[in-house]
């Protein structure tokens, strides 16, 4: 096989998929409205956009609940790991084909079930909703990411752990959350960003008590080809990979 | 009894782990399947009698059409997602090491961006004064710009776009263990290239490539944002028709049942997923 | 230490975050590009209420959300067409109007207030008329061959035709070409309309009910339906697109303010409708976004070029054999819903 030819496939879907990306970072600085002439660097859209109240709200709010959400997961999700890991309980297969279906399941399902329990209970639809909704779907993330990092460790820690006296909770506290800390911190912002991106589940467990960027978003695309839109882009492109290599560095960092 | 009491920490961790699934995952689902043989309410969204009426409703031509139209588009998403990720995979695979995580990084890095954005950013390019036929007049390759928004082929480049990462990572993860050894071990044994390549290479990945398939396919028919800003509202997906049964014609019952109808989707191909796994295994044992 | 701080963040996130327990908030539900920002931010200086803004493309997706939210007490405002004033209205969705709060009711044309759909105007309060019609983009078409609804279903154009995404009007070109009435309950009738539709579905290329200018604007489509404010809006950035009174009839309706059931600040929402309602701000509305205000005290303030628009105030030789909007009853609703599935469903 020639040694250029699956280097040149690699680069040519790289392109392909970056292109989109690539015209909306460089027309959210096109002065001109519509159109696809070059119209001069500016930064209005931008400006356009922070002067918008609504939009500045939904940034916060939408911030807020990634925030909350991927605190929440991350909690009940490593003690998930951990009882999975550690603990003998009937039904563990169950809970392990709960959390699969969570996972597998279109986000779409996952939406209108969630509506239905919410509306059964009688469940006002705002920050509530969307937090227990997106908790929910960050849940089995945070599982899969921790027990990974559960099952390549030494035993022994926690059994020397034990032989000196501690009980359960702090044996977890002292030995092992420092261990899986990592894994910790990258199932937080694997929820964050999967809590972020969301559109198919809010837009279902969504009320306008609490109103959400990506839910903002749809409804300014559908109105139509909005430069707003194209600088709003840029903005999370950019936050996206802030918080992507902080990742990265975070778990190269915990590798020593 | 004096048992949960030894150990409050374990207990008090199970019962927030199974209070949160039981409550948020199995009851709602349960709910669903609920409400799909439930009858339409005006009122209340959903009322007794109990029947089959939603389900029948399925099978109904006109939405049967949709059903199928959807399947459709989300397979020919998935078949692109092979063709072009397969080989990206193996290609990425044959790499040093270091330069694979490099890759692996930026091809998520269009994957943490909201996939809104994305979609819209898609429409820039293949609006009728868009980029791309801008480009294609500019060069003097057509004379009209072409009609690429609104149509079928849209809504599949855009699932494509979306999806192409959940094909790549499993069948790259799938590469990576099968690379050097077992190739070189069936070359040492004689056989030819493509030989290896179908009797080895390909069995051997049919995991990563049902993984991959599954990652895509199902999510595929609920993308319907995809559907909406891409496609216009001709071109519906399953996840259209259940948006719309539930947030706008309010016909719960039969929104219910086309969700099943995914849930049941899904559980087929994770049994054939099984399936081929166990046959690796076995094949393997041989 | 570290446990604390994730405890306290969680607290503090959990807590500190609807926005509706502020008294000084208004959640008003519309359509979309159908309130000018300038009235919104003038309302919020004046006021101090901030107005969080939710919007809909259609009168079924709003009747549905509002009903799906049912008691929360949501939405403060909303704007439904005249027939889902009078639906609304019959089933209890709607709060009274208290006009003691309200000012600037009498300046209303009398034509468009006290209607069979709400007497009185008990619930609902007029914010904006205007009528749906003919567009067509003048570079691509030939402006002398569009004067009916007839025109639409020319081969020539297949492929290239826009309708709005609104059950009611679209069944409506399909009734007036048969020569039935827009509101007609007749089930042939609208069984006629929807054979009659199926025919001009390959020429549709989309359905747009967001802000129906744009696939004219993008290039998209090239002739369709469209709203006549969104004519205005859309012929101040591409001057070639036309707005035509079609010779069956135009279709004319009416968008009002309602309080929903258990709204949650019913005092702003009056407060807005008054606000709305000041001759200054009404004539502002309409010259912005192009439709016809009901308000006669604005009608006076216009400018010139506005007021002499047909497309925002049509005279009444374009409104010949124009139909407003009626309720059709349930029943009838039934029938259009079904046809209508099935004609978008179709492929």
């Amino acid at each position: 096989m020639n040694r250029w030819l699956p280097k040149t496939y690699l680069t040519l879907v790289y392109v392909l998929l970056y292109l989109p990306i690539l015209v909306l970072v460089v027309f959210s600085f096109n002065s001109s409205r519509t159109g696809y002439r070059w119209g001069g660097f500016s930064l209005e859209w931008y400006e356009s956009l922070f002067n918008n109240h609504a939009m500045v709200q939904a940034m916060w709010n939408s911030l807020w609940l990634a925030l909350a959400a991927a605190t929440v997961s991350t909690i009940i999700g490593a003690l998930t790991a951990l009882a999975l890991h550690r603990y003998r309980f009937r039904g563990k297969r169950m809970l392990r084909g709960m959390l699969f279906v969570v996972m597998m399941s279109p986000e779409i399902v996952l939406a209108i079930s969630l509506l239905a329990l919410f509306l059964l209970v009688g469940l006002q639809l705002g920050f509530v909703s969307l937090l227990l909704a997106h908790v929910t779907f960050c849940l089995p993330f945070v599982v899969i990411t921790v027990m990974a990092r559960l099952s390549g460790f030494d035993e022994s820690l926690p059994e020397a752990a034990r032989d000196l006296g501690a009980n359960d909770f702090t044996m977890t506290r002292t030995v092992l959350i420092p261990v899986i800390m990592p894994a910790l911190m990258a199932g937080w912002l694997l929820g964050f960003t999967l809590s972020l991106d969301d559109v198919v589940v809010s837009t279902f467990v969504s009320g306008p008590s609490y109103e959400i960027l990506p839910l903002r978003i749809y409804s300014m695309v559908r109105v139509g080809l909005k430069p707003e839109v194209n600088a709003l882009g840029t903005l999370l492109l950019v936050f996206s990979l802030t918080m992507l290599m902080l990742s990265q560095w975070i778990l190269t960092r915990s590798k020593r | 009894m004096h048992r949960v009491l030894q150990q409050p920490f374990k207990t008090a961790v199970l019962v927030l782990v199974w209070g949160w699934l039981l409550l948020l995952v199995l009851t709602p689902n349960l709910l669903v399947v609920g409400a799909s043989v439930m009858t339409r309410d005006p009122g209340t969204f959903l009322s007794l009698p109990l029947n089959l009426d939603s389900y029948r409703q399925l099978f109904d031509p006109l939405y049967l059409d949709v059903f199928l139209n959807s399947l459709y588009m989300a397979g020919v998403t998935t078949i692109f997602c092979l063709l072009i990720g397969y080989p990206f995979a193996w290609a990425l695979s044959g790499l040093g090491k270091q330069r694979q995580t490099l890759l692996i990084f930026l091809l998520i890095v269009p994957f943490w961006t909201n996939s809104l954005v994305r979609t819209y950013a898609l429409k820039l390019l293949l609006a009728t004064n868009g980029l791309l036929n801008n480009a294609l007049m500019g060069m003097g390759l057509i004379d009209e710009p072409l009609k690429m928004l609104y149509t079928e082929g849209a809504v599949i480049v855009g699932l494509v776009y979306l999806l192409l990462p959940f094909m790549i990572l499993p069948l790259y993860s799938v590469f990576d263990d099968l690379r050097q050894e077992l190739l070189m071990a069936s070359h040492d044994l004689g056989a030819g290239k493509l030989s290896t390549f179908l009797h080895v290479t390909i069995p051997l990945t049919l995991p990563g490539v049902l993984a991959g398939v599954m990652l895509v396919l199902l999510p595929a028919m609920g993308l319907f944002f995809v559907a909406d800003i891409l496609g216009g509202s001709r071109n519906l997906l399953v996840g259209n028709v259940i948006k719309n049964q539930f947030l706008d014609a309010r016909d719960w019952p039969f929104g219910a049942a086309a969700s099943i109808l995914l849930t049941v989707a899904m559980a087929v191909l994770l049994f054939a997923h099984r399936l081929s796994q166990r046959r690796l295994g076995e094949e393997a044992q041989a | 230490m570290r446990k604390l701080a994730l405890a306290g963040l969680v607290a503090a996130t959990l807590t500190g975050c609807s926005s509706q327990e502020e008294p000084g908030v208004l959640n008003l539900y519309n359509w979309s590009e159908y309130m000018p920002q300038e009235v919104l931010d003038r309302f919020e200086e004046e006021t101090g209420i901030q107005v969080v803004y939710t919007t809909y493309d259609s009168n079924e997706a709003m009747y549905a959300r509002l009903k799906l939210l049912d008691e929360s007490g949501d939405y403060d405002l909303a704007l439904p067409s005249t027939y889902y004033v009078n639906k609304m209205r019959k089933e209890g969705l709607l709060e009274k109007i208290d006009h003691e709060k309200i000012a600037g009711f009498e300046k209303l044309d009398p034509e468009l207030i006290n209607l069979e759909i709400d007497p009185d105007n008990e619930y609902s309060v007029p914010y904006l008329w205007g009528t749906t019609g003919l567009a067509y983009d003048a570079n691509d078409v030939d402006g002398s061959e569009v004067t009916a609804w007839e025109d639409l279903w020319d081969e020539e154009y297949e492929g290239r035709v826009m309708l709005t995404n609104d059950m009611r009007e679209v069944f409506h070109i399909g009734l007036r070409v048969l020569g039935y009435s827009g509101n007609s309950t007749d089930p042939d009738e609208i069984e006629e309309a929807y054979e009659k539709l199926t025919e001009l579905m390959p020429s549709v290329r989309t359905f747009n009910s967001d802000a129906p200018r744009m696939p004219y604007l993008e290039g998209e489509t090239d002739i369709g339906m469209i709203w006549n404010g969104e004519a205005v809006m859309g012929n101040e950035d591409m001057p070639s697109l036309e707005y035509v009174y079609p010779e069956e009839g135009t279709i004319v309706w009416l968008d009002s303010f309602v309080i929903p059931k258990n709204a949650g600040n019913p005092d702003a929402a009056h407060q807005f409708i008054s606000f709305v309602m000041q001759p200054e701000i009404s004539a502002l509305i309409s010259e912005d976004i192009g439709y016809a205000t009901p308000n006669l005290a604005a009608r006076e303030l216009l400018s010139e070029e506005v007021a002499n628009d047909r497309t925002s105030y049509p005279t009444p030789e374009d409104l010949t054999n124009a139909e407003f909007q009626e309720d059709v009853g349930d029943d009838a609703m039934q029938v259009y819903t079904r046809y209508w599935e099935m004609l978008k469903s179709g492929q």
